[in-house]
């Protein structure tokens, strides 16, 4: 099966004197598949993700996003892209981002009769009249999902989609992933909530400083009798110098009588 | 196509709410209105008055009088119309393309099968439309303020709006072009600083084309040089036919008074063709700008 996207040495620094913020990064996801890219804070995730969006130039590698370079419209026309801190015309409705987002996407006046509602309605957006101005952190992202599978993607890509998210968002979220993987369309889930991950995922890379660590099944990362969580920080801190882990003084310290 | 006009559409819905242009378009409106009010009374009453001739010359013709007061009164609308075209101008520079870059709205916007040309196609037609639709109802209302005190001069007043509309789509465009490299209130200062070097420019040109200063070789070439490296405020007929009609009226016949000709001919006559070209050429690269800006930008 030919995959929807595929990367290979991928790297990317955003200043000359920068290290690389992605360095070398390799891998494919096929469809149906749920591949999780986890990492620390500043790993590379989201420079990853943007990249294969076509948001961002890598500086080195090759990206095939359904065949074509990142930037064909045709291919980014299979794309859903949910990013970590969405936003959006911050002057319009939950419905008119929709409506805008569907033009981009060329629906035409029919289809969009019939997504846009039930997309406000998936995301719990249905009833909100406020512009995008006046909305919370988690509405926001709410909007950023319904955003995104709106084209009804081959490829979506998830950049921390419950960060912001209430505990039902987040099991809508994970219901969402599985009903697509089972209708045959790839996920690509980057997160650092690994329990989330190893809920959903078949597939995980484990990304510190750019590299990739390890990567393979969740049965191949994850021996059993382990965690994910337990193989996750093994790897990141093997990986970084030693950091010592004491709280601050002014924590520990006791107070004076 | 389908892209340029869904993006023009949804930030000419987005500018519409903006409440910094609602409250310039209302200020434009108060102010033209009020404007036109306090200088017509005041003209109506106090200056015809003052026109009484020098001492032992007939007294001014008062078709003259009339023909100067409503030149200035016109003169005094576009100026006002000017004025707020600018701040609208800067407005719409400053939010049209440089929100949507900074809160991350580009990141969703450009991961949809849109190219940059059609996101800044879009953004820039939107752009000029508010400010057509803007500075077009203030110009309306400028002109029905002249025609409350009397008209006569619309043509003279749709001319001089028109040329202010476009030299307010210039400055946007430069606001526009500068605010995708850098923060918009930094894109806005420049852009006004440089806006008024040009009208320096101009006007130090225009004089050098008079020949009013003088005929040093190297002045008057910097100064043509330097013309065509910055946009050219077009201009209407009004500013020359203020002047003429001031010189006449102040011109007393069988005596020898001011040279009409040499009087207005350092004042910027009407825009020819060259200066509409050169106009129509500096937007045309200003929104070139804006899309190279807009094509390079990583989100």
């Amino acid at each position: 099966m030919a995959p929807v996207v595929s990367v290979e040495a991928l790297r990317k620094r955003y200043r000359r004197r920068d290290p690389w913020a992605v360095d070398g990064v390799t891998f494919a996801l096929e469809p149906g598949q749920a591949f999780g890219l986890l990492g620390p804070n500043g790993s590379g995730k989201t420079s990853c993700v943007k990249m294969i969006a076509g948001l961002l130039r890598p500086d080195g590698g090759v990206i095939s996003l359904f065949g074509a370079k990142p930037g064909d419209p045709a291919a980014r026309a299979q794309l859903g892209f949910a990013p970590e801190e969405p936003d959006f015309p911050k002057f319009l409705r939950a419905r008119e981002v929709l409506d805008y987002f569907a033009s981009l996407l060329g629906l035409d006046e029919d289809e969009r009769k019939r997504r846009i509602p039930e997309t406000l309605a998936f995301a719990g957006l249905d009833q909100e009249r406020r512009q995008v101005r006046q909305f919370s952190k988690g509405m926001k992202q709410r909007l950023g999902i319904a955003q995104a599978i709106l084209g009804r993607p081959k490829l979506l890509i998830l950049d921390e989609p419950t960060a912001d998210l209430d505990p039902m968002g987040r099991r809508d979220v994970r219901a969402l992933i599985e009903s697509l993987k089972a209708s045959g369309v790839a996920v690509l889930l980057n997160s650092h909530l690994l329990s989330e991950v190893e809920l959903v995922c078949d597939t995980v890379a484990i990304l510190a400083k750019g590299h990739v660590l390890k990567e393979g099944t969740m049965a191949e990362v994850v021996p059993e009798g382990r965690t994910l969580e337990d193989v996750f920080v093994e790897l990141v801190q093997a990986s970084a110098p030693p950091k010592h882990d004491n709280l601050p003084s002014f924590i520990t310290d006791k107070e004076d009588q | 196509m389908k892209g340029t006009l869904a993006v023009a559409r949804f930030t000419l819905i987005d500018l519409s709410r903006r409440r910094i242009l609602l409250v310039f378009a209302i200020l434009g409106a108060v102010g033209i209105a009020g404007i036109g009010t306090i200088l017509k009374i005041f003209s109506s009453t106090f200056a015809g008055a003052a026109f009484t001739g020098s001492p032992g010359s007939a007294p001014p013709d008062p078709a003259k009088i009339n023909r100067f007061l409503d030149l200035m009164f016109v003169s005094d609308l576009v100026g006002a119309l000017g004025l707020f075209a600018l701040l609208i101008a800067f407005g719409i520079g400053m939010t049209a393309i440089y929100h949507d870059l900074e809160s991350g709205a580009a990141v969703a916007i450009f991961s949809k099968p849109v190219s940059r040309f059609a996101f800044t196609a879009g953004k820039v037609a939107a752009a000029a439309v508010a400010m057509i639709v803007i500075v077009g109802l203030l110009s309306i209302e400028a002109m029905l303020v002249g025609l409350l005190f009397g008209g006569g001069l619309e043509q003279t007043l749709v001319a001089e709006a028109v040329a202010q509309v476009a030299n307010a789509l210039t400055l946007m465009l430069i606001v526009l072009a500068l605010s995708t490299w850098m923060n918009n209130i930094v894109a806005a200062i420049l852009a006004f600083i440089y806006n008024a070097a040009a009208g320096v420019v101009v006007a130090l040109h225009n004089q050098s084309a008079a020949g009013n200063l003088g005929d040093n070789a190297i002045l008057n070439g910097g100064l043509n040089v330097l013309y065509w490296l910055v946009p050219h405020q077009l201009t209407s007929d009004a500013p020359r036919e203020l002047v003429k009609a001031e010189v006449e009226l102040f011109s007393t016949p069988g005596q020898p008074g001011p040279d009409v000709s040499q009087a207005v001919a350092s004042v910027p006559g009407p825009s020819d063709l060259t200066d509409i070209l050169w106009w129509a050429f500096v937007v045309i690269l200003f929104a070139s700008l804006v899309y190279v800006a807009v094509r390079r930008r990583q989100v």
